[in-house]
């Protein structure tokens, strides 16, 4: 008698319907998320709040330092916002601060979402670069005083700008290089720093300390897209006080137009064709012209904001809403000036572009992730 | 299994001679075995038949949204492309164009050609599934345990889950009939040996019904199920979600064509 063969059957019952399902299997996930939503906005809780600060990355991830300590250390821990899983934990090696949820921390990912840089905790600190794909610390480097206020790599990710305040306000340029570190160089080379020049004590001199008026430091700070200039928000102590918006060089930061905005500057983004900075001061939006200084209030309120990689498309949040007390995030046709796409939402502290310009992301403190994601845009 | 009889008749036959215990055995292996391959061929059904309706919901789904998916990709490929064109200098803009073709090309591989009719929703007739049980019954692989009747077993049976997929109940009957006059069909050995060949038989029935539990879950939570589920509750309410979703990517791909055609993006 011949014996039994131990194998599964299972092959024989396959047929060209399962070889197909595996084809198409993209395909029918899209069809899946299109039944699934009723605007261009798709909503997923991506991890537990509060934070204080997180950063979206161009490929989908979200970091956020972890609200609790354990073992004695603090965690940053990545998220893939589509899955809403923890992708990586990474351990700091930093003394934890006293309460997680409310520890000051700046991050920033390079375009390709490669490496983050990141610095946090109550003290001095040193801005920390992680690799990504080796899931790993490459190195620090710069020394400041408190957190930098604004971390921003230039489109290639060759460089970055960093912004404190504080007792040593400072604007540094850094190139950076991530594969030095395999040959004992540091990480970063410091290639410019601006303290407080010359231009800004013009503009600032004669004023009251008491009534504010005094140059406190730099805030937000984003290269164009051709990586020719920088805008940088210079920041002046006092509760009217306006703050400026300083166009620079990128390399030497010689100093182009120097651009009184009015209020408090939260958030500056340059245009696609790199013509045009949008900036949203005391809850409003505006448009600037680089060239000719010449500024245009938008119709529209805004907090944070983020121009489309390709095209003449913004996105924009704000927290305050007309007769009601949430907020919302849009999109602006920055042509026509026409608004689209509105979506009510809270407590946004990121948003982003994905590389590609076909969706969006904006991340909230409670860990709620919202994603554009339109068919065409 | 002998049992004492109330005809007459058959009280004058002379009795049988008891049962030996490996007689006994073998009946009770032999309904034992009856009973799971009854459950066997059901099981295989109920799978098969699923299989067949996700492969059928599948070709209109591909056939009605996914063409078209295709279609609005290969516009919005053509839209990057113009974008890059448009700004050389702009590093994003190129990786977003190359992106945006590597998705075209993706999503039209994974629709397919269009077919020029939509494809019809897989309904099999009682006359098939018994058809199809009968099959399944007589030339499952898992009932045999012979080498080379397997190997037979299993080219037949693919080709009898191909033809009901299909709804060819000629092809079902014609491949029982090939078998039912194959060498392989008429078998036969002492009842030591046989108690083993179908203790064995109980083995891979008890294997594949695993199986098949196994593939029916996976099936069930798939995405195409998932899907599936959606339009028909939809469709409950008199809606076909897939002309609407069909409908809808009209739309994107006639506006795409508007932005190409204008050079406005």
């Amino acid at each position: 008698m011949s014996s039994a063969p131990e194998t599964p059957s299972r092959e024989l019952v396959r047929t060209g319907t399962q070889a197909l399902a595996l084809r198409s299997a993209a395909l029918v996930r899209r069809g899946l998320r299109d039944l699934a939503r009723d605007s261009n906005w798709l909503i997923r809780k991506v991890f537990d709040g509060p934070v204080a600060h997180a950063a979206v990355s161009p490929d989908g991830q979200v970091c956020a330092l972890s609200p609790q300590v354990r073992h004695g250390s603090q965690s940053l821990t990545l998220f893939d916002i589509e899955r809403c899983v923890p992708t990586l934990t990474l351990r700091l090696s930093n003394e934890p601060a006293a309460d997680p949820a409310d520890c000051p921390a700046r991050f920033a990912w390079s375009p390709d979402g490669r490496y983050l840089l990141g610095a946090w905790g109550p003290n001095a600190v040193a801005m920390q670069l992680f690799d990504l794909h080796a899931k790993m610390l490459v190195g620090e480097f710069g020394n400041f005083s408190r957190v930098p206020s604004d971390i921003s790599w230039s489109p290639s990710g060759a460089f970055v700008v960093s912004s404190s305040t504080g007792a040593k306000p400072s604007l540094d340029l850094w190139r950076v290089q991530p594969s030095a570190r395999a040959a004992g160089d540091s990480v970063a080379i410091p290639l410019k720093h601006l303290r407080v020049p010359e231009w800004i004590e013009d503009q600032t001199a004669g004023a009251d300390p008491t009534e504010g008026g005094n140059f406190s430091g730099y805030g937000r700070a984003a290269f164009s897209p051709h990586e020719k200039s920088v805008a940088a928000v210079v920041e002046i102590g006092g509760e009217w006080a306006d703050d400026m918006i300083a166009f620079l060089d990128a390399l030497t930061f010689r100093r182009k137009m120097i651009f009184e905005a009015q209020g408090r500057v939260t958030d500056i983004a340059w245009s696609n064709d790199g013509n045009r900075l949008v900036y949203c001061s005391a809850g409003q939006a505006y448009g600037i012209d680089p060239l000719s200084a010449e500024c245009t209030s938008l119709p529209f309120g805004g907090e944070q904001c983020a121009w489309h990689p390709q095209i003449p498309a913004c996105l924009f949040f704000s927290s305050w809403l007309r007769s009601s007390a949430k907020g919302r995030l849009f999109l602006v046709d920055m042509n026509r000036i026409t608004m689209f796409d509105e979506y009510s939402a809270e407590g946004v502290i990121d948003l982003r572009w994905s590389l590609d310009g076909s969706k969006a992301y904006a991340i909230t403190n409670e860990g709620l992730a919202y994603i554009y994601e339109p068919e065409l845009l | 299994m002998a049992t004492k009889s109330a005809d007459p008749k058959a009280s004058r036959v002379p009795a049988s001679p008891p049962l030996k215990p490996e007689e006994m055995e073998l009946l009770r292996k032999r309904e034992e075995q009856v009973s799971l391959e009854s459950e066997l061929t059901e099981r295989e059904l109920r799978t098969t038949n699923l299989r067949a309706e996700l492969g059928a919901f599948e070709r209109r789904y591909l056939h009605l949204v996914g063409t078209r998916y295709a279609e609005l990709d290969e516009y919005k490929a053509q839209l990057a492309e113009k974008l890059a064109a448009e700004q050389p200098d702009n590093e994003r803009a190129q990786r977003a164009a190359r992106e945006a073709r590597a998705r075209a090309s993706d999503t039209k591989s994974g629709a397919g050609e269009k077919a020029e009719h939509e494809p019809r929703a897989f309904k099999a007739s009682p006359e098939m599934k018994r058809l199809y049980r009968d099959v399944a019954k007589r030339i499952h692989p898992d009932l045999t345990s012979d080498r080379e009747d397997r190997a037979t077993r299993q080219q037949l049976m693919a080709r009898a889950n191909e033809a009901y997929e299909q709804g060819n109940e000629t092809g079902l009957a014609k491949i029982l009939t090939e078998y039912e006059s194959s060498p392989e069909a008429f078998r036969g050995e002492g009842p030591g040996a046989e108690l083993v060949r179908v203790i064995r038989r109980i083995s891979q029935v008890r294997g594949r019904l695993a199986e098949i539990e196994a593939e029916s879950q996976a099936l069930l939570r798939s995405d195409l199920y998932q899907l599936r589920l959606r339009v028909d509750e939809a469709s409950q309410d008199g809606r076909d979600v897939l002309k609407e979703m069909a409908a809808k990517t009209d739309q994107q791909i006639a506006e795409a064509k508007r932005r190409l055609a204008e050079g406005a993006p």
